[in-house]
């Protein structure tokens, strides 16, 4: 076996143990990766559970909420044992919701046009710099993609936005919605060529039972495993264990 | 006849005394052709409640106009203009301001308790008004250029369609005034249409001065009232000479 290359990037450690182990420390630092799945795969807990283990590493996080209204995100991920109500006082971990960004910027139109798209991206960057923000999410862009449009609009919309963060050195989860059964990574299909890494939640059904999975796709700057994972919400956050081949009945 | 008021004499006097109850009537001309001073003049006479819609004008402007020629000041102001301003103008501005200096997560805090009042549609507002005036009433929109420029044509015009059933059905009267020669000729005929009353202030220049002329364009069923009548504007307002 191939020694794995491990030492030459710094890694943001997700905090989730079974993740971190499969990415050889962590993600990448400065890296955009592409959080997918289908409904109800546990995207939006395992983000914000990225986010909380880098705001108590003191790290500060940012979760830009696009379809979810934040206060009652907030509510979901208060049972959390290693959740600290602190680190929103104290700045570490901020939530803001993106339609009120448009709201403020005047982007009321459904589609938004080159320039605008512009400024988002500025907008979200001057945030990113304001708050000294290491860790972000966008949960979703597929929601932002909506206002795009044409694959075009999104692909640059997606590559200056990696770009911007990668140059303020923040590393990010970009959540994207997949349709159950879709063969693709993003509902665009533009948005998973961009991206430094792509994380594959899905829900895989075995002996009556609806398993949730992560599988670790494509992730630049490190070696990483491939093989699907077993992922469980518990109040301690993310637990993932490797899917047993033996004895499956399939699906 | 169930007649009311123009509050120019003289132009009373060339109807028979006013127009009917029920009447919506229209004022265009060209800029500077004296339509808002026409309309104030409207809302200084008659018995009915005076409500003056404006989208151009300070309230302290009309008062004032109003109280320079000793007319009435009992008169039911609404400001389409400065709600328009505080809406959407001042909005505007802001987002130029975001748009141009960035955004802070203080401003995009703050939007949550101000973004609770939505965009308000002024058409619905003006027709939502009107339909509260206990009838009979005598209304002014000064003027219908502003919802032309804002909304479909098609829009306003199912608006003023609803205003002017109103005022026909409670035996009001309604004044609106419109530039000329501004929008779509298709536009213009539909209103011209829809009014009953229409009057253009027109003037021609003749050596080193303005001629003006209160052009009676339409009277519904009297087609024998329309005619040109030569006027001036000064202290008591306008007058037929």
């Amino acid at each position: 076996m191939m020694e794995p290359r491990t030492g030459d990037r710094v890694r943001c450690a997700t905090g989730i143990d079974g993740l971190d182990t499969i990415l050889y420390g962590g993600i990448p630092t400065d890296n955009t990766v592409i959080l997918t799945g289908s409904c109800g795969t546990g995207k939006t807990s395992l983000a914000l559970e990225f986010l909380i283990h880098g705001a108590l590493n003191n790290e500060n996080s940012l979760f830009i909420s696009v379809t979810e209204n934040s206060e009652k995100l907030l509510a979901n991920i208060i049972p959390y044992r290693f959740f600290d109500k602190d680190l929103l006082k104290s700045g570490k971990l901020v939530f803001v919701d993106l339609p009120a960004m448009y709201d403020r910027l005047g982007m009321t139109k459904a589609e938004l046009s080159m320039e605008e798209i512009d400024l988002l991206v500025a907008s979200i960057s001057s945030l990113v710099r304001e708050l000294n923000t290491k860790r972000l999410v966008i949960d979703s862009i597929t929601s932002v993609c909506y206002k795009l449009k044409t694959p075009e609009k999104i692909r640059d919309f997606v590559l200056k936005l990696s770009k911007a963060l990668s140059d303020l050195r923040c590393t990010s989860i970009l959540v994207s919605e997949v349709a159950p059964h879709s063969n693709a990574y993003s509902l665009f299909g533009v948005e998973e060529a961009i991206a430094d890494g792509i994380m594959l939640m899905s829900n895989l059904e075995r002996r009556g039972d609806l398993l949730r999975t992560l599988q670790v796709i494509k992730m630049r700057g490190t070696m990483h495993s491939r093989a699907k994972y077993v992922l469980d919400l518990t109040p301690v956050g993310v637990l993932l264990v490797p899917l047993l081949k033996g004895g499956s009945a399939g699906t | 006849m169930n007649l009311t008021s123009m509050g120019i004499p003289a132009l009373n006097d060339h109807l028979g005394g006013g127009v009917l109850k029920g009447s919506t009537v229209l004022v265009v001309g060209g800029p500077g052709s004296g339509a808002e001073f026409f309309a104030k003049q409207f809302a200084s006479t008659g018995q009915e409640p005076v409500t003056y819609f404006t989208s151009t004008e300070r309230d302290e402007d009309v008062m004032s106009i109003m109280r320079e020629h000793g007319w009435r000041t009992d008169i039911n102001i609404v400001n389409i203009g400065t709600k328009y301003y505080e809406n959407v103008l001042a909005k505007k501005l802001e987002i130029s301001k975001f748009r141009q200096e960035g955004i802070t997560l203080q401003d995009i805090r703050r939007i949550k308790d101000k973004d609770a009042g939505k965009e308000e549609n002024f058409l619905t507002f003006l027709a939502y008004e009107i339909s509260k005036i206990t009838p009979p009433f005598r209304v002014v929109i000064n003027s219908l250029d502003f919802f032309l420029e804002n909304y479909d044509s098609s829009e306003v015009l199912m608006a003023m369609r609803t205003i002017k059933a109103h005022t026909q059905h409670s035996e009001s009267v309604t004044l609106m005034t419109m530039l000329k020669g501004v929008h779509e000729s298709r536009i213009q005929s539909s209103i011209e249409d829809l009014a009953d009353v229409i009057f253009e202030l027109d003037r021609e220049k003749i050596g080193q001065e303005f001629k003006k002329y209160i052009v009676v364009q339409k009277v519904r069923n009297r087609p024998g009232l329309v005619g040109i009548l030569p006027c001036t504007f000064d202290q008591t307002g306008i007058r037929t000479c």
